[in-house]
């Protein structure tokens, strides 16, 4: 029996996320787990008149490759993939896994090289996404190990999901049209901000954003969705920072990480679990000691944390940063192989001031945006 | 941990079949339940220093294309199996269906022009491996849908799958080495014949097999393997053939197929069971309805009918004909999308007769080759 909410997902993928047209080429990437997901999709694409085929990996292999792989096959690219990747019109990531720490004991320097070579192939497909060449979503499909992660069983983690995607309801397009307006209006807002200064425990930093554009996550890139994010000015990041939750890179986990930024750079680190992996990463490359985004969590279904990034990120009242990469769209230039999100909760206790006036307050904005800027946020395509 | 005998197969596949060298690109398509075996491959071609690519099945994807999708969207062919055509230096296929009855429901016409649009694919794959530029192989993962199409369990059907491939004994690389030189010397002697008659109940059909090549099948395209094929005259086909084996072909089952030829092309088709099938297979081109190899099964491992393909054409005392494609390397030139082979039991009443002389009785080569 088909779960409809699955049902519901891929259609809202297909028609919503990617707005697939006939013809047009959609792969959909993930483990062989996401396989009811992956076909969901699969089957919305075709009702659409597109061209859809399925990348499924058998999980375990990647592990393999990095245990008993020569350096020169795990930084091999195949040449079938840069085919692919300039083929393509769509791409549908599904995130899914069957056991999240797979990789927690594999060989550093071997897990970085893969990821570095990997990078040139994500790298040439963001390229494609920034010109409007190509479209991209990434989602996931619920797994026990995810729900394992979360402390919760296969059903509750389920219904989470599908609650934070809205496609437990009768026309998630329609409420994902609706977020796409309002997180406009908030992006069109935080425009004309310069200066952004976090406050809350253990916390004081300053992010410049002048001159950067803020971008409404309405669920077009991620499903769930539900953020404003920007890439900071990289050379204007300072103080300090106490990140909440845990950090989680690679199915590794860097537990209440504590930065110290000068002139945009990572001056110090600490973790009390994981330290010496959250040095390797902020060495990975020059870039990895930077800010590549900052954002707002907006998706209020999404209550708790779940070691899982792609939920965590949005968690309403949250705020994140990421070192590492940045995004073209939002006028950013840090570039790295790293993207790493960290988390701070600022529910609780935490407020933000947006050159100086105080904007957000215990885990949501202080007021609305002003009606006149949802109109200038609709022109956004 | 897994069945010792996965990775006897493994160990075959890698370092038999394929043959896999430092630098090639590996391309393994597999169904999700082959994950055992695709991980021991998986491990034995980075230890050869190739690179492996594994694609998982999805399941269901193929049925609702047929069944949902416009002409243009079941012709059209993915990127990755352009690319991997051109590009891959070994192809695998690992067969592990979880419901080999899946396609019963789809219309027989679309299974046709999903097969039609992806004849070039094949037509080039075949190129390849003729020039020396790429190695193939087909084996098969036991699963709970072919052992229940076997009529046995999962754990018997284990046994019968790799007591096939010689895999319970001590060398099995050796053997079908051994096996292999059986059947080349098997191909030379079949070489001196132009015309085969093969004679049983419900048969009577005249072959012509002069100036073509015979090839010993020793476990490189096909695991397990055990037969010398070749590829008709394209024109010489005369008479009746009664399939004795049903056939389960691209997800449903034909059952009682009987043809007949004239001057090398069906003019005549019945089956009990898919008649409708059969009939769009027949007409899924020119070359549909005229045959692409004919071959003798020499398999005495595998005895048992167990309706699957890559086990049934190999079984000691049988001999199958494909109505389709020939193999080029057999000098046979029949072009069509469709490759569908058809098996008949010779084990009982039967009777091979090459240019006149008796050659083949009840499943046995009388003068002791095979």
């Amino acid at each position: 029996m088909r779960d409809p909410r699955i049902e519901q997902l891929g259609r809202l993928i297909a028609g919503y996320s990617l707005e697939l047209r006939e013809g047009q080429v959609v792969r959909i990437d993930g483990y062989d787990v996401a396989a009811p997901l992956a076909l969901a999709v699969y089957r919305a694409a075709v009702q659409a008149g597109a061209r859809p085929y399925a990348n499924l990996l058998f999980d375990g292999l990647h592990e393999l490759l990095l245990e008993e792989g020569t350096d020169e096959q795990i930084t091999f690219i195949s040449p079938v993939q840069w085919a692919e990747v300039e083929a393509i019109d769509a791409l549908v990531t599904i995130w899914s896994e069957t056991n999240t720490r797979s990789f927690s004991r594999a060989d550093e320097r071997k897990h970085g090289a893969f990821i570095a070579a990997h990078r040139q192939l994500s790298n040439r497909r963001w390229e494609r996404i920034a010109k409007g060449e190509m479209r991209w979503c990434g989602t996931l499909h619920a797994t026990n190990a995810h729900a394992q992660d979360a402390d919760m069983s296969l059903d509750e983690y389920e219904a989470f999901f599908h609650a934070a995607c809205h496609t437990d309801g009768p026309d998630p397009e329609a409420y994902w049209r609706s977020v796409a307006e309002s997180l406009g209006a908030r992006a069109a807002q935080l425009a004309s901000v310069r200066e952004l200064r976090i406050v809350g425990p253990d916390t004081d930093l300053t992010v410049g954003v002048d001159g950067r554009t803020w971008i409404a996550a309405d669920g077009r890139y991620n499903m769930p969705d539900g953020e404003v994010f920007t890439s900071p000015v990289e050379t204007e990041t300072s103080g300090e920072i106490r990140f909440s939750f845990p950090g989680v890179f690679n199915g590794r986990e860097v537990d209440d990480v504590r930065l110290r930024f000068e002139d945009g750079r990572v001056v110090k680190a600490e973790a009390s679990e994981g330290e010496a992996y959250l040095r390797e990463l902020l060495a990975l490359d020059d870039g990895a000691g930077a800010l590549g985004e900052v954002a707002f969590g907006l998706n209020y279904e999404l209550d708790r944390f779940t070691r899982n990034i792609l939920l965590d990120e949005k968690i309403g009242g949250t705020m994140h940063v990421a070192l590492g990469a940045a995004f073209a769209e939002a006028g950013g230039k840090n570039s790295s192989a790293l993207h790493w999100d960290l988390i701070c909760d600022l529910r609780a206790e935490g407020e933000v001031y947006a050159d100086g006036e105080l904007v957000w307050r215990n885990g949501a904005f202080v007021a609305d945006p002003e009606p006149a800027e949802v109109a200038v946020a609709g022109e956004r395509g | 941990m897994a069945d010792a005998r996965v990775e006897r197969l493994a160990d075959v596949v890698v370092a038999y079949s394929t043959a896999v060298r430092p630098g090639d690109l590996v391309v393994i398509d597999a169904g999700p339940a082959a994950a055992p075996l695709v991980r021991e491959t998986y491990r034995r071609v980075l230890a050869a220093g190739g690179h492996p690519q594994v694609h998982s099945t999805l399941e269901g994807a193929l049925e609702t294309l047929l069944q949902e999708g416009g002409d243009d969207q079941v012709e059209w062919i993915s990127p990755a199996r352009i690319e991997e055509v051109e590009r891959a230096d070994v192809r695998i296929v690992f067969d592990a269906e979880t419901n080999t009855r899946t396609m019963t429901g789809v219309d027989p016409a679309r299974q046709a022009l999903a097969q039609r649009a992806r004849k070039h694919l094949g037509d080039r794959l075949f190129a390849r491996a003729a020039a020396g530029e790429l190695r193939w192989m087909v084996t098969l993962f036991p699963t709970h849908a072919a052992a229940q199409d076997a009529g046995m369990s999962l754990a018997e059907y284990e046994d019968f799958v790799y007591r096939a491939g010689f895999l319970e004994r001590d060398d099995p690389v050796g053997e079908w080495t051994a096996f292999g030189d059986r059947l080349a010397a098997l191909a030379e002697q079949l070489e001196t014949f132009s015309k085969l008659r093969i004679v049983a109940e419900g048969t009577d059909l005249t072959v012509g097999v002069g100036g073509r090549r015979w090839v010993a099948s020793r476990g490189r395209e096909n695991f397990p393997d055990g037969e010398v094929f070749t590829g008709p005259v394209e024109t010489a086909t005369e008479g009746t053939v009664r399939f004795t084996f049903p056939g389960s072909f691209q997800g449903r089952v034909v059952e009682g197929v009987e043809l007949r030829f004239e001057g090398g092309e069906v003019v005549d088709a019945s089956a009990r069971r898919g008649e409708p099938f059969l009939r769009e297979m027949l007409a899924v081109d020119e070359g549909a309805r005229r045959i692409g190899e004919f071959a003798f099964g020499m398999n005495d491992a595998v005895t048992e009918f167990t309706l699957n393909t890559l086990f049934d054409e190999k079984i000691g005392g049988t001999m199958h004909l494909a109505l389709g494609k020939a193999y080029p390397e057999t000098g046979g030139l029949n072009a069509s999308a469709l490759h569908w082979d058809l098996v008949c039991d010779l084990r009982r009443d039967s009777e091979v007769y090459a240019d006149g002389e008796l050659v083949y009785r009840d499943g046995r080569f009388v003068n002791g080759a095979g």
